[in-house]
């Protein structure tokens, strides 16, 4: 494994009550509304997330699930496709990177 | 349990009684390292004190507790009579480097390690006994061993905590900088990382690295760790560091680092009542003006576009002081900042005046302080508007315009409270200073022209704002009441370009106890 | 993971499925973008060469712990 590369390192411009970091976004407790599936468009990826769609139908019939595709897996997905799911979306499962 | 010969770190430390613990000491000793909310600690604990009482007369048996209520705790809980050093500071656990407590080390006279052990392990403690009688010659203690688990792992040292340890990193290489380090990921994008965590003010920063904050404290003598206010809401210290890094954030060259800190200062005063500037529905801000030698210095702006935008030193020296407001007093619109519609000052309001084209004495001669001294004064503003008079000739002329203007602060019929800045521009001081008004004799004549019988200043159909009817009895509507409770709340200074017959008005907040009082501060000479 | 660290940035929780062979390169991945606890889930290898069927099994195999990793 190579060495990571070096971050910018900031000192903390707070009063340091709270940690100033990336964190993680808080999840409810049962999966509902609607779930984005995004495939990163790599071969056969679209076999597993129809498959997962499948099974979130049968398990959660109430829960809408969205299929939404990147043009390209060399790069992150386009702004605008982005802001399509975050506003359609409650959940995302991206999938499948080998 | 290890055994080696490597010499540990000499320390000295001061015990529970005040007696000054130093090692090596001379004699075998036993260094049991705790803290108080570790349970395996709390389980060794009174095998620390059955040795100290079976050897102590022989060997020193010694607990170095991480945390000073803690071992308060952990003498009274566990009735110890032995010795529990004071390493709160975590200086001595940081120079043995051990990253778990309980750690338990046996050396020589000298201070040569001979031997040691990590959290709790049952039969390491009956070595450790064995050996302890072995060399002291004293029998060993009646032990009940089977009371005691197999073993338990042990909890971190405080020392190795995060933010404390880079402190302690910091302390022993001397660095001045004790801040929480932070660290953006090479793939993160280091503006976004600003705003998504909160830290602007909705425009982007400057990142703080150390290497910047530390160019930044060489704006000035003071020690980084001083406590220079504490800042409401949260009611936060604030550190000569972290204004620093604040500083950073705004955008401040060093040289501007002493003005920042006197304004902060000055902001955190009860007088000034930052508190309630910051949660009032009204949307007030400080208003930050600087006076004597230190404007020329750092090259601040008190001419053309002062009030402006452009100019490094005026903008980042107000957005500092905000940036702090934020950053440590956890100042935020929606949370206990609650103005109804804010205020474009809340980015930044810092000026200086323009005292040598001033006939007049300049604000921080008016507020006590000598001419040569550097001050900045925060005055808490809810707006800012223009007074236009282009045609006035006389001094009185031009003074009854002002007074026609400020009748307008707040509401025409707003009377007898708040306060005003009333920023004259050049040609504006020129036409009262050639008819012999001075500071005091324009505040009067404000005062005459704006005096208004209680009568006329009366809520009612045409519009509800007002004095409410039946506050003054009958006899007293005819009384005049002047717009300003006293010629006190009717600040003056000088600034602006030359040419230009239009001077600024800055509305107040509420003065007197319950509002905000301009406050002014001394700036550090460097 | 760009993305799915972006969604977890604008507050939906998100979780990347990947092949066992991209274990290594998740975490380097999760560290710079400054995230080191984005969600992930991981399918045996091999994906090229699986059979529908297989994809399928792989699918079945993995959606607990990617439904675990949205919610609480």
């Amino acid at each position: 494994m190579t060495t990571p590369r070096p971050g910018t390192v900031v000192l903390d411009p707070t009063d340091e009550r709270e940690p100033i970091r990336r964190q993680l976004a808080p999840r409810p407790e049962h999966i509902q509304g609607t779930i984005g599936l995004l495939d990163i468009s790599k071969p056969r990826g679209n076999v597993l997330l129809d498959q997962i769609e499948q099974r979130l139908h049968e398990r959660y019939p109430a829960v809408e699930v969205k299929r939404y595709r990147k043009p390209t897996f060399a790069k992150p997905a386009p702004e605008d496709l982005r802001r399509q799911i975050a506003e359609e979306c409650g959940f995302v499962i991206e999938a499948l990177a080998d | 349990m290890s055994t080696t010969t490597a010499t540990l770190p000499a320390f000295g430390l001061d015990d529970q009684d005040g007696n000054w613990r130093k090692f090596p000491s001379g004699r075998v000793a036993l260094l049991a390292f705790v803290h108080e909310e570790c349970p395996t600690c709390g389980m060794s604990m009174p095998l620390i004190e059955a040795a100290h009482r079976a050897f102590g007369s022989a060997i020193d048996v010694w607990a170095v507790g991480q945390d000073e209520a803690g071992n308060a705790a952990l003498i009274e809980r566990h009735a110890l009579t032995g010795p529990m050093l004071d390493d709160s500071d975590l200086k001595v656990s940081f120079a043995y480097g051990f990253d778990t407590v309980p750690t338990v080390i046996l050396a020589d006279g000298e201070g040569a390690e001979l031997a040691r052990f990590v959290g709790f392990g049952r039969e390491d403690w009956r070595a450790l006994f064995a050996d302890l009688a072995a060399r002291s010659g004293l029998p060993e203690p009646a032990i009940d061993w089977t009371s005691y688990a197999d073993s338990r792992p042990g909890c971190g040292s405080k020392a190795v905590e995060p933010g404390i340890y880079e402190r302690l990193v910091a302390e022993s290489e001397g660095s001045p900088l004790r801040a929480r380090r932070i660290e953006i990921a090479p793939d993160d994008d280091v503006a976004e990382f600003f705003y998504d965590q909160g830290l602007t003010d909705g425009l982007p920063v400057v990142p703080p690295t150390p290497e910047r904050v530390l160019r930044m404290l060489g704006g000035t003598r003071r020690d980084a760790q001083e406590v220079v206010a504490v800042v409401p809401p949260n009611l936060a210290p604030v550190t000569i560091e972290k204004i620093a890094i604040n500083a950073v954030l705004a955008g401040c060259r060093p040289e501007y680092l002493p003005v920042v800190i006197a304004a902060v200062e000055a902001m955190c005063t009860e007088e000034f009542n930052i508190h309630g500037v910051s949660a009032t529905t009204m949307g007030a801000t400080p208003l930050i003006i600087v006076n004597g030698p230190i404007r020329h210095r750092i090259g601040m702006n008190m001419r053309l576009g002062a009030l402006g935008a452009g100019h490094r030193a005026n903008a980042s020296i107000g957005r500092a002081v905000r940036l702090v407001l934020r950053n440590i007093g956890g100042g935020k619109p929606g949370g206990t900042e609650r103005s109804t519609l804010g205020n474009s000052m809340k980015y930044t309001a810092c000026f200086a005046e323009w005292e040598e084209r001033s006939p007049w004495a300049p604000l921080h001669v008016e507020r006590g302080f000598a001419a040569e001294d550097s001050v900045v004064t925060l005055f808490a503003a809810t707006g800012q508007s223009l007074m236009v008079d282009q045609t006035s000739r006389s001094g009185r002329q031009l003074a009854g315009s002002f007074g026609l203007r400020l009748e307008g602060v707040y509401h025409p019929r707003g009377h007898s409270g708040g306060d005003v800045f009333v920023t004259v521009s050049p040609e504006h001081v020129d036409t009262l200073w050639r008819d012999g008004y001075t500071k005091e004799a324009l505040r009067n004549r404000i005062q005459e022209i704006t005096s208004r019988p209680i009568r006329d200043l009366l809520a009612d159909a045409e519009s509800g704002a007002g004095v409410p009817p039946g506050r003054f009895p009958d006899g007293e509507l005819d009384r005049l009441l002047p717009k300003f409770a006293s010629t006190a709340n009717i600040n003056i200074v000088v600034a602006g370009a030359d040419a230009g017959k239009f001077s600024m008005i800055f509305d107040g907040w509420a003065s007197g106890a319950i509002g905000s009082m301009p406050t002014s501060r001394k700036i550090e000479e460097v | 993971m760009h993305d799915t660290v972006w969604f977890e940035i604008q507050g939906i929780p998100a979780v990347f499925l990947a092949s066992t062979e991209f274990m290594e390169a998740a975490t380097a991945q999760a560290q710079s973008l400054g995230l080191p606890e984005v969600q992930r889930a991981f399918v045996p290898h091999p994906i090229q060469d699986a059979t529908d069927e297989e994809m399928r099994a792989k699918a079945d195999a993995v959606i607990d712990e990617a439904l675990a990793a949205l919610i609480d």
